[in-house]
């Protein structure tokens, strides 16, 4: 047997297909990839288009206008078209694809464009990088749209913000201002919407909002009113302007207070009146209140002409109510005539009374019917002087007759009066009248036209109206006679008279007394306190010196006690001589006269005898002179003396006791002689000092 | 004989280097036309992104402006510099795309016969090679205006996307051209020749 290998199938090697493929191919391949795979890329990248509708598609260009959230780009306008029928342009927005699904709904959409409004200016940025559209949407995933309806103007209320959104309608006369802030205690609270009038037209709608914040601010008796504008009031108070602030002025606004507690909170789509003042807001709480008025009746005796429907009941001044009809009632029974009485329906708000507790009519009822007991009654009061309006007032009457509130269950309470108080003001009226009335203004007449008369009588005498004529002559002598040249010449001749006065008097001046009077005082002055000072000086020197001859005596040096002796004779020879001695004397002497002379002219002594004095005080000086001539030499041998001794001192250290008491002693007699020169020298400056004594 | 395509030097067939300078030395490149058909369509794909994206972003204050090659040549067209948008449109519009036509046809006419001669064919690919590198001038105009125009705030201009995709486009085209072996036109014209000696 003969293994036949099995037959084995030969194929022919095939051919690669691409072996004649250059590697370069891989080149386009590889681009091909890149570009399919970017292509893929920013398709899937891209987010859906919405297609938003607008009236008016100003500033809007394709490929140029972005949506924006919050302010920063979220899409961008990729076409602008109308839409079927021409009704609108639709505005078709590619949107980011990270928020595209947050674009539910409930999202609204506007263009931003530069505004300018009383509240402000906005959308600034606009002007030169061209409008926007804006738009807003919650932060939840909604039911899914692609067709929106935009706005030309912002939405008040954006999607995703909260707030109390409640609803105004303007009362009869009232208006609202599109976008007007709701201010409150001056701080904006809350935003009104665009206004619209109803569809009955009979007052104007808006959709408002009050911010989350403030929120807690609105009750359901919260009454809003507005603040555009200003108000003036002519009233018993006086005029009033009313504004709140500039810019409400002119932008409008509204405000609201809660006159009343109680209410309940708002909730949002409440509707609220707008109305045209705070006066009428406040007022409307009494004819629309939660609370029922308490109705009661008055009846009134008097002519109550003047109280009309609508008057104020007020107690204390504070208005409760308000009047709500008026009618006639003859009641035989209860009055005990038929006189026809009328009958005053008023309605009071029991939330005004203040009332402790729940607010209700019966309440307020329990409440006045107590007061009535303690004498509270009602009467009628002018409410204004101006237009003759009444009012009625609830008063507190001291000592009332005994009165009940009639309460009976089929009837209103009937509450008892007192006298009016407008009868008193008529009377005080009438008695002013009646007192212009009797002034005699007749009579005060007659006698003003009586002087009238004789003043007309006096005025047109002949005599009289010569006067000015005379006046005139008069006037021209006096003006010649001050023109002529004797008159003209008085004041030059004066002058010379004066210059001449003058010159007399200052001879007189400089001959009596600069030269007498100086020259003679500076040498008594001079020579008199040089020795004053001198004379002063001496004892305390001789003593000095006989004590410092003292001690040099006591030493045991022979020579210093021979030359210590020397000196003190010198010296006792010089104090000792009659000049010396008989100095003091003749200075004393000289003083005396000086000094009762200058008592004299200071006391205001004769002027005439200035002379004379002068005279005896410069012989006095002249002798003064004579004996103070020797005091220089004095002083010199003093110094020498001094001089002596100090040297002599000076050699005998050891003997401390000694040197210590000669040094004190020269320094006491230099101490003398330089008072001496001083005095000399300031006497020599100042004379004067001499005779003022200063 | 093959010759060095780069230093031109003559060498025995069959020599695998040239001795010179070291270049590969082959009689003919079999994948000459393929490598020329290979970044033809690279260059064509780059050419479509270059004339859809913008070129130039042009930033005044707060507008941005974004221009196409072709929407710029027009716009400066619409403002009357006609001489500019006539320079612009040639260099980037018809010069590329008479390249790719160029390229094509040479590429097409080694294997066809077309209408023209040996020589002028010759001709249009020296042309080619030559013309080729002017198309880059729109790119240095891109770069010179982004470089000299950055006044921040008032004025920007940066290249656009189109920028890129033009400049690679210009390179796939030279380097297209320049893969063409031109001794193809000669091998085609000896086929032609030797044709009716031997049919």
């Amino acid at each position: 047997m003969v293994d036949t290998p099995p037959t084995v199938e030969i194929q022919a090697a095939r051919k690669p297909r691409l072996s004649g493929a250059s590697f370069i191919w891989v080149i386009p391949l590889l681009a091909l990839f890149v570009a399919f795979g970017v292509a893929w890329q920013s398709y899937s990248a891209r987010g859906p288009v919405i297609i938003v509708g607008f009236t008016d598609g100003s500033g809007i260009a394709a490929g140029e206008t972005k949506l924006k959230y919050r302010d920063i780009e979220v899409g961008e306008v990729e076409e602008v078209s109308f839409s079927e029928g021409l009704a609108q342009v639709d505005v078709h927005i590619r949107l980011h694809k990270d928020i595209a699904e947050y674009v539910d709904a409930s999202s609204v959409f506007w263009i931003v464009q530069p505004e300018v409004t009383a509240q402000g200016v906005s959308g600034l940025s606009t002007v030169l990088s061209g409008v926007y559209i804006e738009g807003s949407w919650d932060n939840e995933v909604g039911e899914y749209a692609d067709t929106f309806k935009g706005s030309d103007v912002s939405p008040l209320i954006k999607p995703g913000e909260s707030g109390l959104q409640i609803a105004f309608r303007t009362t009869t006369n009232g208006t609202l201002t599109d976008n007007a802030p709701i201010m409150f205690r001056g701080i904006q609270v809350g935003q009104v919407g665009r206004a619209q009038i109803s569809r009955s037209g009979a007052f104007a709608i808006t959709e408002g909002l009050i911010y989350e914040e403030h929120r807690h601010l609105i009750s359901s008796s919260t009454r809003f009113w507005d603040t555009s504008g200003f108000s003036l009031s002519v009233g018993p108070t006086g005029a009033e302007i009313d504004f709140s602030s500039l810019a409400t002025l002119i932008g409008g606004g509204i405000t609201f207070d809660t006159f009343v507690s109680g209410g309940d909170s708002a909730s949002d789509g409440e509707v609220f009146e707008v109305f045209s003042d705070k006066e009428q807001a406040r007022n409307s709480l009494f004819t629309k209140s939660e609370v029922d008025p308490l109705r009661m009746s008055i009846i009134f005796d008097e002519n109550i002409s003047g109280l009309a429907v609508g008057a104020a009941v007020e107690l204390s001044g504070f208005r409760i109510g308000s009047v709500e009809s008026l009618s006639g009632i003859v009641d035989f029974n209860q009055f005990g005539d038929s006189r026809v009485r009328l009958n005053v329906i008023v309605s009071i708000q029991p939330s005004r009374l203040g009332l402790p507790g729940e607010a209700t009519a019966a309440a307020a009822l329990g409440l006045l019917r107590d007061r009535v007991t303690s004498g509270l009654r009602a009467r009628l009061a002018s409410a204004s002087l101006l237009t003759g309006g009444l009012k009625i007032e609830l008063v507190e009457v001291e000592g009332a007759t005994a009165d009940q509130m009639l309460i009976s269950e089929v009837d209103l309470p009937i509450m008892p009066t007192t006298k009016s108080e407008t009868s008193d003001a008529a009377a005080t009226v009438e008695g002013v009248f009646t007192r212009i009335n009797n002034l005699p203004i007749e009579e005060l007449l007659n006698s003003a036209i009586n002087v009238m008369n004789s003043a007309e009588v006096l005025m047109s005498n002949g005599d009289l109206q010569k006067v000015p004529g005379n006046v005139s002559t008069l006037l021209s002598d006096i003006s010649g006679i001050v023109t002529s040249e004797d008159v003209k010449n008085i004041p030059v001749a004066l002058n010379a008279t004066l210059v001449r006065v003058e010159g007399l008097v200052a001879e007189l001046e400089k001959q009596r007394i600069a030269e007498t009077l100086g020259k003679t005082l500076s040498s008594a002055a001079e020579a008199a306190d040089a020795v004053t000072s001198s004379a002063a000086g001496v004892p305390e020197l001789i003593a000095n010196i006989q004590t410092v001859a003292e001690k040099a005596a006591s030493l045991e040096f022979d020579t210093l006690i021979q030359e210590l002796t020397s000196l003190t004779s010198s010296a006792e020879a010089l104090i000792s001589s009659p000049e010396t001695a008989q100095l003091p004397v003749a200075l004393s002497g000289a003083l005396d006269q000086l000094n009762a002379t200058l008592k004299e002219l200071r006391e205001g002594g004769a002027v005439q005898n200035v002379n004379q004095t002068l005279a005896s005080a410069r012989n006095a000086a002249d002798s003064i002179a004579v004996s103070a001539r020797d005091l220089p030499q004095v002083i010199d041998r003093l110094n020498t003396l001094f001089v002596q001794a100090g040297q002599t001192i000076e050699g005998y250290n050891k003997g401390d006791q000694l040197s210590r008491a000669a040094e004190s002693a020269l320094r006491d007699i230099q101490q003398a002689a330089g008072a001496l020169e001083k005095l000399a020298r300031t006497i020599e400056r100042n004379p004067n000092s001499l005779l003022l004594g200063r | 004989m093959v010759a060095c395509t780069r230093c031109t030097r003559a060498w025995p067939l069959g020599t695998p280097e040239c001795g010179r300078c070291g270049a590969k030395l082959v009689s003919r490149d079999e994948h000459s036309l393929q490598k020329v058909w290979a970044l033809w369509v690279v260059g064509l794909m780059c050419y479509v992104p270059a004339n859809v994206y913008p070129m130039l972003k042009t930033k005044q204050l707060f507008t941005v402006d974004e221009s196409t090659i072709i929407g710029g040549a027009f716009e400066l067209a619409h403002h009357g510099a006609f001489g500019i948008a006539a320079i612009i449109l040639v260099a980037s519009v018809v010069i590329p795309l008479g390249k790719f036509w160029a390229v094509a046809f040479l590429a097409v006419s080694v294997r066809q016969r077309g209408g023209f001669t040996s020589h002028r064919r010759l001709l249009m690919y020296e042309v080619v090679e030559y013309i080729g590198r002017w198309s880059m001038i729109d790119i240095f105009v891109v770069a010179i205006l982004s470089a000299l125009v950055q006044l921040k705030g008032l004025a920007t201009i940066s290249p656009g996307p189109a920028a890129f995709f033009f400049a690679l486009s210009v390179i796939f085209t030279m380097l297209s051209a320049q893969a063409f072996d031109p001794r193809m036109i000669w091998d085609a014209q000896d086929n032609d020749n030797e044709a009716p000696d031997h049919g």
